[in-house]
């Protein structure tokens, strides 16, 4: 339980920090909010004074935290969708980027396993490099360029899917159409990374002493690899999902752009470029958080699966 | 004792027959056991000495079927109730480790998996293939814990390895051998990896295991204070052979090939005031054997023939044998016998009475 509380408080104080950071570099940028050729002067300065730009920064940041804290208030959106508040922006653009997101990862997970398990059992045999062929080839190429090659190959030669996100569909369905190559599109190098790790952590494994001890005290070998070596390679796998979740949403960012797609991803680097800035804030917090959570939910299953984590001590 | 064991003709449990193992590296072959061959009688304990890279371990990898993929049995019979286990196939030998042939561990650190109770890893096997039901495997494994001396079995039962210490994880290692109730157990340097004051507490633990359940064991190491006290017969192995072979009184007492005075000449005791012996050189390139006697460029008595004919076992009694041209009729002439201080060394075992005593 006191392993659970300090996860949190550590998660919290992260996200206090990256707050904190996200804010005074967006805002000590060079570009005023309100700055329209259009606009009179007068209510430029109005809308400063309204949204406290005119005080000194330590006291934006006050109004900004307490914004936060009280009511959830991120402030509104000046540049891509005036007046609209940013918070109520970011949900109704949650829906396909938390699909892409979560249905690479979900493909991801079982195939870099499966991919994985096969390589480390048929190790150095042909089935062994030509996944690592691959493996190599999907660590080492951005998923950008699988995006391009995919929409070349998919939406050109054989068009079967939209090149560019269908802006008209609303169902599951009809989304998930627009979203196939995307998904595939970061999929790729997700499963590689996963698939690397778990052949080498089974490799480890199967040459380790406590295999030999769990076959010559008479398990077979499928049940001792099963029940010994691959639970055990699942604890420092269970590591490397925290980088294969944040690389999901990193890569997520530039694969929205390409194909279009309406989400958070697109929506953070047209922030940006608009000088949007209680938009900009906002998303970049909105991903911090959520990769703090993986974080956490990784530490405390890392907890479950590791006694040495839980009952504390020992080495 | 083995004075008497030696009159009545014992059952063997375990024969093998002209092992040759040899293993597929970089460099060539690696022949790493030569044709090898005794056998085990039951109810006693078998020791096999010999240094780093003589194939003791190898050997007995090979009966227990957990050779490394690159090795390849060349020849030889490894007989066990009938049948040879150099045949059996991957799939059916855990019906037989475990079960028949129990094996305990040089390093009990790495030998327990980290993430699983103690008690899950003894019963397991019971649990999985011998169909046993939660509550009767419990009691045995706690019935096996009380036995090897874990304090609290109750409790210790539902914790990691990693809460217990070398010797106790030894001991644990031990209780999960015997899990399946075996006739012959396997020591591969089971004290190596522990302190000194622990050792003495496991052998004795391993002697008392034997005698309770009637084992047989082999028992492998380099150590051969170890072996004075726990083995009947002693298997003396160089580079892939046996070089002598013996009672324990016989190899200690009466020691013939040279490998064997080095190795009790480099053994330190409390009357060594002279500069302790230790072996020139260093263990031959198994992917190239030497011709003739594989010790013979480390051994100080070396003849000419040695370098050129391997020796054969030459019978010194019934049961005692060695593989040295020192023990033809024409090299006894010479009147080579074992160094001075050596000789000096065996008269005070004899009168302390160090063997098995």
């Amino acid at each position: 339980m006191k392993y659970v509380l300090q996860r949190i408080g550590a998660m919290l104080l992260t996200l206090f920090l990256v707050m904190t950071l996200s804010f005074m570099v967006i805002r000590l940028m060079p570009m005023s909010l309100f700055e329209n050729p259009e606009v009179p002067k007068e209510i430029q300065e109005k809308l400063e004074d309204k949204f406290h730009l005119n005080d000194p920064l330590p006291l934006q940041y006050y109004y900004f935290m307490e914004g936060i804290v009280t009511d959830l208030d991120f402030g509104i959106s000046v540049k891509l969708r005036p007046g609209l508040e940013v918070f109520d922006i970011i949900v109704t653009r949650l829906p396909p980027t938390m699909l892409i997101n979560f249905l690479s990862l979900f493909i991801s997970i079982p195939l870099g396993l499966i991919f994985g398990t096969i390589a480390a059992l048929k190790r150095n045999t042909v089935v062994d490099h030509v996944i690592s062929v691959f493996v190599i080839l999907f660590i080492s190429i951005p998923s950008f360029v699988f995006a391009s090659l995919l929409q070349y190959l998919f939406t050109f030669v054989w068009p079967l899917f939209p090149t560019l996100y269908e802006s008209t569909a609303v169902t599951v369905g009809q989304m998930m159409h627009s979203l196939v190559l995307p998904i595939v599109a970061l999929s790729l190098g997700p499963i590689a990374t996963l698939t690397r790790y778990l052949r080498g952590e089974l490799i480890e494994n199967i040459s380790s002493e406590y295999l030999l001890l769990a076959r010559t005290k008479g398990l077979t070998k499928t049940q001792s690899i099963v029940r010994h070596a691959f639970r055990n390679s699942m604890m420092p796998i269970t590591n490397t999902l925290v980088s294969l979740i944040t690389g999901i949403m990193g890569g997520s960012l530039v694969v929205e752009n390409m194909f279009a797609v309406p989400g958070t991803g697109g929506l953070l680097t047209k922030s940006i470029f608009a000088g949007d800035h209680f938009l900009t804030v906002a998303i970049l917090i909105f991903y911090s958080a959520i990769s703090l959570v993986t974080i956490l939910v990784v530490d405390l299953c890392y907890g479950l699966i590791d006694p040495r984590v839980r009952v504390g001590g020992g080495k | 004792m083995a004075a008497e064991t030696k009159k009545q003709e014992r059952e063997v449990v375990l024969s093998v027959k002209d092992l040759k193992v040899n293993f597929r590296a970089y460099g060539g072959l690696v022949q790493a056991v030569r044709g090898i061959s005794f056998d085990l009688h039951r109810g006693e304990t078998l020791a096999i000495v010999g240094e780093s890279g003589s194939g003791k371990s190898v050997s007995i990898k090979a009966i227990m079927g957990i050779l490394a993929n690159n090795a390849i049995i060349e020849s030889g019979e490894i007989l066990y109730d009938g049948k040879d286990l150099t045949k059996v196939k991957e799939d059916d030998f855990h019906e037989i480790r475990g079960k028949r042939i129990g094996l305990i561990f040089q390093d009990p650190l790495s030998a327990l998996n980290p993430i699983m109770k103690i008690g899950r890893q003894i019963t397991e096997t019971l649990r999985l293939n011998q169909k046993m039901s939660k509550e009767d495997a419990k009691k045995r494994a706690l019935e096996l814990m009380t036995a090897v001396g874990i304090p609290e079995p109750e409790k210790r039962y539902d914790q990691y390895p990693f809460q217990f210490s070398g010797g106790m994880r030894q001991r644990i290692v031990i209780a999960i051998a015997l899990a399946g109730d075996p006739e012959i157990l396997i020591c591969d340097e089971p004290t190596t990896a522990l302190d000194v004051t622990v050792q003495a507490k496991i052998l004795e633990l391993i002697n008392q295991i034997k005698k309770d359940r009637n084992l047989s064991v082999i028992f492998i190491t380099h150590d051969l204070g170890v072996v004075a006290n726990m083995a009947d017969r002693v298997n003396v192995m160089y580079a892939g052979k046996v070089v002598e072979t013996g009672s324990a009184e016989e190899i200690f007492f009466e020691p013939a090939h040279p490998y064997t005075w080095a190795l009790l000449s480099s053994m330190p005791d409390l009357h060594t005031k002279e500069r302790l012996m230790a072996i020139p050189g260093t263990p031959p390139n198994m992917i190239y054997p030497p011709k003739g006697d594989a010790f013979a460029p480390r051994s100080e008595f070396a003849m000419r023939i040695d370098y050129e004919q391997e020796p054969p076992m030459f019978k010194i009694t019934d049961t005692h044998a060695a593989a040295t041209w020192l023990l033809h009729p024409k090299a006894a002439q010479n009147g080579i016998e074992m160094p001075a201080v050596l000789k000096a060394r065996i008269e005070r075992m004899k009168r302390s009475g160090a063997v098995n005593g």
